[in-house]
């Protein structure tokens, strides 16, 4: 995916299931549409919680990207 | 040449088909759903209770809290699967190059422990797990299946309320930041993980057929059931707390639909091994009907949702190096036993409930109806809060 400048960022590392999404669905609600918001998971589940959160409540999923040890996603506020 | 690329990407594809995709939640319900007839046909039902507490019994015996030497864990069914499980869990998590230690901040720490202690108590008083209590249990014709259902579903609630409680008390956690890459610069911790897994994997079915020839072939043959168990769950991040938590939080009823349909198979097969002799009818008829299963499960639902896995969940979440599951563990097995020592000095296990089996009560054909009319209502119960959302919390 190609480079994204995220509005807001969400340090969810060391967080295990369900929290990756929970705060995710917080964090979100203080963006404003159209803004994005990064997070930073180091849980495996994470990457198909947050894409499948993302569609079910009509958010955009821009894509995920490995960092050392963990994983950035990246999701636009409808 | 051309035909060798080919060759060669397309088992880079199959590979990661296999190994790196998470396999999807239906294709886990329905191996799950096979597996547990065949382990029945072999040997004995599946579960994961049995063991964790057999190994929390020989840490009192060891510090001289219990007079009774336990069990052989290496002999012992329930710990053999366990064990099965937890090093095949391992290798299924190495292939996919999905293992890290990880740690996880202080909160999350606590909540495994105190998660660990309800799950330990509630799966005492449901004598088991959401395994041993309600998924074997239904597969096998045990009424205690269905207050357990119930059970988990009101404690899955009430956890969930919980994390949505703390996420408003607690809202900022301190950045939590990953130890270097692990292993150093010296050389690819990660690249080496998928040859190691296939050792492990490897080292399973020796092992097994070491217990074949000790005239163990029975234990060993449980020692790659476990296994494969643990690979199915792991693959799909098969996880039952999901079944009971999404559809208050997310609305996702993926995981229950699997979980309902899984059982649906498992109990027409294991029906068929009752009803020709195979196994005795008694086999995994849980007397915990209704009010141990009931309450217990409550309790275990608290705590499987605080912890973050249920029986199952934690035994692969812990051999993928999830370290707060390494404490839900410790605490799960330790009050199980402790608890359940308690409820049998005392005679309160009896006051748990009785041991019901289906077809006594309906005959064979009305009790795999009736099993499979109310996971059906479960599932579409589910299905509709996926589209309504009449029962999601906070969404």
């Amino acid at each position: 995916m190609e480079e994204v400048k995220a509005d807001e960022t969400l340090d969810a590392r060391g967080l295990s299931c369900p929290m990756p999404v929970l705060k995710t669905k917080k964090a979100m609600d203080n963006l404003e549409s159209g803004q994005v918001l990064e997070i930073l998971s180091t849980d495996p589940g994470t990457r198909n919680d947050l894409p499948s959160w993302t569609k079910r409540t009509g958010n955009e999923f821009l894509g995920e990207k490995q960092d050392d040890g963990y994983l950035r996603f990246y999701i636009k506020k409808k | 040449m051309a035909e060798e690329s080919v060759l060669k990407n397309k088992f880079k594809q199959g590979y990661a088909d296999v190994f790196y995709d998470q396999w999807p939640a239906l294709t886990g319900g329905l191996l799950l759903g096979l597996f547990s007839i065949l382990i029945v046909a072999w040997s004995r039902p599946w579960g994961i209770m049995g063991g964790i507490r057999n190994w929390a019994d020989w840490l009192f015996y060891g510090l001289g809290l219990y007079p009774a030497r336990p069990e052989n864990p290496l002999l012992f069914s329930g710990s053999v699967m366990d064990i099965g499980f937890l090093l095949g869990t391992f290798g299924s998590a190495l292939l996919a190059k999905e293992f890290a230690l990880r740690w996880a901040p202080t909160l999350e720490m606590i909540k495994g422990l105190a998660g660990g202690v309800l799950m330990g108590v509630g799966s005492a008083l449901a004598i088991g797990c959401n395994v041993g209590a309600f998924y074997t249990p239904l597969i096998n014709l045990s009424a205690s299946g269905f207050p357990m259902l119930i059970g988990l579903m009101i404690g899955g609630f009430i956890g969930h309320k919980y994390l949505l409680w703390e996420l408003e008390k607690f809202p900022s956690k301190a950045a939590f930041v990953p130890a270097a890459n692990p292993g150093g610069k010296i050389f690819d911790w990660k690249s080496v993980q998928p040859y190691l897994g296939v050792l492990v994997i490897l080292g399973l079915v020796l092992w097994a057929y070491v217990y074949a020839g000790r005239a163990y072939t029975e234990i060993g043959g449980l020692l790659l059931f476990g296994a494969a168990f643990g690979i199915i769950l792991q693959r799909c991040r098969f996880c039952f707390v999901r079944a009971f938590r999404d559809p208050f939080m997310t609305g996702e009823a993926g995981i229950a639909k699997a979980i309902a349909l899984s059982i649906i198979l498992g109990s027409l097969g294991v029906a068929v091994l009752k009803w020709t002799g195979v196994r005795p009818e008694s086999t995994y008829v849980i007397s915990a009907f209704w009010g141990g299963s009931l309450f217990g499960g409550i309790v275990f639902g608290i705590g499987m949702v605080i912890a973050g896995g249920c029986g199952s969940g934690t035994l692969w979440r812990v051999a993928e190096g999830q370290l707060k599951l390494w404490a839900a563990l410790l605490t799960f097995a330790t009050f199980n036993s402790l608890t359940t020592t308690f409820l049998r000095s005392t005679g309160w296990r009896q006051r748990l409930g009785r041991a019901v089996f289906l077809p006594d009560v309906f005959g064979w054909g009305g009790s795999l109806l009736l099993i499979a009319g109310i996971l059906l209502l479960w599932y579409l119960l589910v299905t509709w809060n996926e589209e309504t959302n009449k029962f999601t919390v906070g969404l």
